[in-house]
């Protein structure tokens, strides 16, 4: 991590969880193609990230990594619970929709991997106040991706039909999902570093 | 012909390219053969181990505690993860730093929490031996993905690609288009 030049705001752009680090995109992917998919991701993540984080940065710091690991995961694992029954009552008939992503929202590598390399190494406020900052990255994007392929994917808005000229299919199908990240991270990309980019990686090799 | 029609099968069973599932490790494990053998095979320890752990817990599990079923689940992961570096520490000698990254990388990730959640939403009716061939077939999946990004890596990486697009996001459209031919074979 670099000290300077990391601030609070990083993950909302500079250091985005998915359009930067390709972080929890398996649920943005197969999941993220309607706007009420999208919510219920935006919801658990959310509270699942923000309260697995918190509560996990009370343990010890000089226990082994492997244990704060595990430890990590079985707070957010604990988390998940309430968080489910609550969009059981919230989300009835996206939950099943959702299916396996829903739960793999509580073992996100923020919560186990970043925790680690980037959040406890903070004073609470700052830690906390970044990881808002890095959900709030996450909600942006998933909300954007889920907007655009439901409306071009699907023809609908938030499940209601909008247009039926403009529907392509496939981009409400996983494989749409893989390109239009890909195209995303692409665009994304052309934007932060346009200019620095445009003299050459001098580390990737020709082939 | 046979092995065509199976090659195809066991592609269109794959969770990477259909459920997009451990799609950033698998990022990592492309980038060198080295890479590639020692996430592919730790993600297939964890897979095959972690399914076995899954059906015993979904055989004592009833229904009306399904909530508490992750947590069971990232408890038996930890558990595999603290035997594999153990195992690594007994067995790598100084290896063991170099080695352990890839238990690291492995263990609560996408690739194996979701096979374990798959192969237990699958499997159901398969027995013991089920759920071991399908976490088995899982880790195989991750290697054939693994292989498929690894075959076009550094043409993805070159600098024929835009800057822009270069590396991860031309690997994931490259991984879309894939995906999609195994749609279109489904």
């Amino acid at each position: 991590m670099n000290n300077e030049k990391f601030s609070v705001f990083s993950g909302l752009w500079k250091d985005n969880p998915i359009l930067c680090s390709l972080m929890v995109i398996s649920p943005v992917i197969v999941c993220g193609d309607t706007l009420r998919n999208a919510e219920a991701i935006i919801y658990a993540f959310s509270a699942i990230t923000l309260f697995s984080v918190t509560i996990a940065s009370f343990l010890p710091k000089n226990l082994p990594y492997a244990v704060r690991i595990i430890i990590n995961a079985l707070v957010a694992s604990l988390v998940y619970i309430p968080v489910k029954r609550a969009a059981q009552e919230f989300f009835p008939d996206i939950i099943p929709r959702i299916g396996i992503y829903f739960p793999l929202l509580a073992v996100n590598s923020i919560i186990i991997l970043q925790t680690e390399a980037k959040f406890f190494k903070m004073k609470k406020p700052r830690m906390i106040a970044s990881t808002v900052f890095y959900i709030l990255g996450f909600d942006a994007v998933i909300a954007f991706i889920s907007v655009v392929r439901e409306i071009f994917g699907h023809g609908t808005l938030n499940e209601k039909v909008i247009s039926t000229n403009a529907v392509i299919s496939g981009l409400g199908q996983p494989f749409g999902g893989f390109i239009f990240l890909g195209l995303l991270c692409g665009l994304y990309r052309w934007l932060r570093h346009g200019k620095q980019l445009s003299g050459g990686d001098k580390n990737v090799s020709d082939n | 012909m046979f092995l065509i029609t199976e090659l195809i099968a066991f592609l269109c069973a794959n969770l990477i390219l259909t459920r997009a599932l451990g799609t950033s490790t698998m990022f990592i494990a492309a980038g060198s053969r080295k890479n590639l053998i020692g996430t592919a095979a730790v993600i297939t320890v964890f897979t095959t181990i972690g399914s076995a752990f899954a059906y015993i817990i979904d055989s004592i599990l009833p229904q009306s505690l399904d909530d508490i079923r992750l947590l069971l689940y990232v408890a038996a992961t930890g558990l595999i993860y603290v035997g594999l570096l153990f195992i690594l520490k007994k067995f790598s000698g100084k290896n063991f730093v170099k080695y352990r990254r890839y238990v690291h990388i492995s263990a609560f990730n996408c690739a194996v929490m979701g096979t374990i959640f798959t192969v237990s939403g699958t499997a159901e009716n398969m027995g013991f031996f089920g759920y071991i061939s399908a976490g088995l077939e899982a880790g195989a999946g991750f290697v054939a993905a693994s292989l498929i990004l690894t075959a076009a890596y550094r043409r993805l990486n070159s600098k024929r690609v835009p800057e822009s697009f270069r590396g991860f996001p031309a690997m994931l459209v490259y991984l879309g288009i894939i995906s999609m031919a195994l749609y279109a074979l489904k």
